[in-house]
């Protein structure tokens, strides 16, 4: 009898949860914190986001938890970085999310890759000897502005065409967002004049779009391949290139570890840049913060004032 | 979890093209606004019109003609299906179908003439031992179901370990299973070797569900709760036969099913407790029953717990991991003027402690069938299971890269109705290649 009626208590909570009204707002997941600032720029207060994974995640290694098919299952539009970087953990939370807005394809997902000029696509039959590559084209593309408003762009149509109502306000919120990053942009450019022709060495791909943007030159990684951990030999070659082309600066996302990219800047000598993974959305920072940060990071390794 | 929705090898990114509408030039203005939920509702008038025109719409509609693709010439006219075009093995977005192997091989060494490995992949012999040739393929069927399947390759023939579609539109958070695959009765049952952080399956799952692990042909309904937590039901009916998939059911003896409890029906309940960024904790409760070959109207129940916890830092740049799981399943049988109960369980703890590198322990335990008065029974289907068994295993594991692993295990084995305890050694490697799945928590 008790049972039945804690049984019944259940049902109710359950059932007044269900019948919560739902907020007017629309629901935004995206993978990334970068992707989650450049939506709510555009979105404003007038949509909820959410961002599956941490600025200091690795985002090709995100565990799939459920507590993220629950955030996915309430969202109304996903949005994806693409390119294979989300692929050993996104679909998981996908297909658990139980809700079809959001799957490949439907309106309710948005992969940022289709709306920018992608670098690194590879034009020659690839395989996995090559380390962890994706086929699609290299998916770092947010570390440039540019890439950045062609994505927010692409936000606003989507966010528009989900929610007809609030078009005005997204369009307004574009076009303020394009104004700033743009004046931001031009001051980040002139800040890092000095970076054109510049030798550096990366740990990881992620530098396609920067130096696309930059003009600097990425001669060696440290990885000897994409997702394949340094190892001494080719760390030994590496060295030896920065040494013989001077190069400048050794840069690394913070998600990766440090003591290699140290010891390969301090034997150099180069400057140690510690580039920001993403914006600390959940910390309130906005995508044009994020970029100053790694604006400011990259000045002072210009100027031998590393880590 | 997800995890038994898509083990770890086979679920991968719903690989349909983006409609071309995805995303428009920035030069071009957006689409116009859909209607926004402002728009006066329809009167009812107009949508029984709307109906009677598109009933009238699917009663005159043309078959699908089957015309092909001219990049086909194979494919028959009358069909009406495309045939699928084998990807390349990392291509990824244009093609409609995911396949990949995973090979799994060990070499072993045991102290003992006949070791008990109950496991379909454990490793059983001195020497080579091929554990299995699995083949995955995946895909998204149309917009309502996704396609599911792992066949496994053994020297001794092919398996359909699991072939399911799972529905993607139900409405009410509601999704359901259709076809064989593994229920989700605990953790480890509903995943593959693949997902495994052991060489071999701990011996409670052989020994209450047999050696391929509890399966069976059925339907499954799954629900989210609506709950401010992650809080899912699982029910499921699946057949109760097979010695390898539901022993203590109706198992290797072949009966008819004539009323809904001659199936085998399992209920489970799954929350997740996202306790920090860094800490995670998944409970699940699960109970199955169903009629045992012992005679007219027997039943086997059993119930479970399991319990995943893991800690992995994803605030700070480290690559360390820290899990522990552990499971523990009670099994009562009605046998002929008796009521026979055991326990068994494991529990393990994995800490990876670089990016390549983990290290592991696991302990293992079950009791003997014990009568209603408590003495230890003669248990029909382990007949010589007559004292406590417990094991304890150690690993080492290294990956190359995601997608291939080396795994050294060591395990001694104190059989109870054996004088001298088992010892063992594993070295197994695993490949994985094809088409990258994405992994369930």
């Amino acid at each position: 009898m008790r049972s039945l009626r804690l049984f019944a208590a259940l049902c109710a909570a359950v059932v007044c949860f269900a019948a919560a009204p739902a907020h007017a707002e629309l629901k935004v997941v995206a993978t990334l914190p970068d992707l989650a600032a450049l939506a709510k720029a555009v979105g404003g207060d007038k949509v909820d986001v959410t961002s599956l994974a941490l600025p200091t995640q690795d985002p090709h290694f995100v565990d799939a938890k459920p507590n993220l098919a629950l955030a996915l299952n309430r969202a109304d539009l996903l949005i994806a970085a693409g390119l294979d970087l989300e692929i050993g953990w996104l679909p998981t939370l996908q297909v658990g999310a139980r809700n079809n807005r959001i799957q490949t394809g439907n309106d309710g997902y948005l992969d940022a890759s289709r709306l920018v000029n992608l670098q690194e696509v590879p034009t020659t039959q690839v395989d996995r000897s090559q380390g962890d590559v994706h086929p699609g084209g290299n998916p770092h593309y947010l570390y440039d502005p540019r890439q950045a408003l062609a994505v927010a762009r692409g936000i606003e149509a989507r966010m528009s065409q989900l929610d007809g109502k609030n078009a005005a306000t997204y369009k307004a919120n574009l076009a303020k967002f394009t104004q700033e990053l743009q004046a931001a942009q031009a001051g980040w450019e002139k800040r890092l004049a000095g970076l054109k022709g510049v030798p550096v060495i990366a740990y990881h791909r992620t530098t396609a779009y920067l130096q696309d943007w930059l003009g600097f030159t990425t001669i060696a990684f440290l990885e000897p391949k994409p997702g394949i951990p340094p190892n001494p030999s080719h760390v030994a070659q590496v060295l030896a290139q920065g040494k013989a082309r001077k190069a400048r600066m050794v840069l690394k996302e913070d998600y990766y570890p440090d003591s290699i990219a140290k010891l390969v800047a301090s034997k150099i000598p180069a400057a140690l840049v510690t580039l920001p993974g993403g914006t600390d959305f959940r910390g309130g920072q906005t995508y044009l913060q994020r970029m100053d940060l790694m604006v400011s990071r990259l000045e002072q390794g210009l100027t031998g004032k590393g880590e | 979890m997800l995890a038994a929705q898509l083990s770890a090898s086979a679920a991968w990114a719903q690989q349909s093209s983006p409609p071309s509408t995805a995303a428009p030039p920035a030069s071009e203005s957006p689409p116009e606004p859909a209607p926004a939920s402002d728009t006066p509702a329809l009167s009812p008038e107009e949508m029984s019109e709307i109906e009677k025109a598109l009933g009238s719409d699917t009663s005159t509609r043309a078959r699908p003609s089957g015309s092909t693709s001219p990049a086909s010439p194979t494919a028959t006219n009358d069909s009406g299906v495309t045939p699928l075009k084998l990807p390349n093995a990392i291509s990824s977005g244009t093609n409609f179908l995911n396949l990949s192997f995973i090979l799994d091989m060990a070499l072993a060494a045991f102290s003992s003439k006949e070791p008990l490995q109950g496991g379909g992949h454990d490793p059983t012999q001195n020497g080579f031992n091929l554990q299995q040739l699995e083949l995955s393929i995946g895909s998204v069927v149309d917009p309502y179901f996704r396609f599911d399947s792992n066949i496994v390759f053994s020297q001794f023939g092919v398996e359909i370990e699991e072939a399911y579609a799972t529905t993607l539109d139900l409405p009410a958070n509601l999704q359901v299973r259709a076809g064989q695959f593994l229920t989700r009765f605990g953790r480890i049952n509903s995943t593959h070797p693949h997902a495994w952080d052991f060489v071999d399956q701990p011996f409670v799952m052989s020994r209450v569900f047999g050696a391929e692990g509890n399966r069976g042909l059925g339907v499954e309904a799954s629900w989210l709760t609506p709950l401010p937590w992650y809080v899912e039901v699982v029910g499921s009916a699946t057949d109760a036969k097979g010695e390898a998939t539901a022993r203590s059911f109706f198992g290797a003896t072949p009966e008819r099913v004539l009323s809904p409890l001659d199936f085998q029906l399992t209920g489970a309940v799954k929350q997740f407790f996202p306790l920090s960024d860094d800490l995670s904790l998944l409970w699940g409760l699960s109970a199955a029953a169903g009629p045992n070959a012992t005679g007219y109207r027997n039943h086997t129940s059993l119930y479970g717990t399991d319990v995943y916890v893991k800690f992995r830092p994803i605030t700070e740049q480290s690559a360390q991991q820290l899990v522990f799981q552990a499971e523990v399943i009670y099994r009562r049988r009605q046998v002929p003027e008796d009521v026979l109960s055991d326990w068994g369980g494991y529990a393990q703890t994995v800490w990876r402690f670089s990016n390549r590198w983990a290290t592991g322990v696991r302990y293992e335990f079950g009791t003997p069938a014990k009568t209603q008065e408590g003495r230890v029974a003669n248990d029909p289907l382990d007949p010589e299971w007559i004292a406590n068994r417990q094991r304890i295993s150690a690993s080492v594991t290294f990956w190359p890269t995601e997608f291939s692993r080396l795994r050294l295990q060591a395990a001694t084995d104190r059989v109870g109705w054996r004088a001298t305890p088992d010892y063992s050694a594993f070295l197994a490697l695993e490949v994985v290649t094809g088409a990258h799945g994405a992994h369930a928590f």
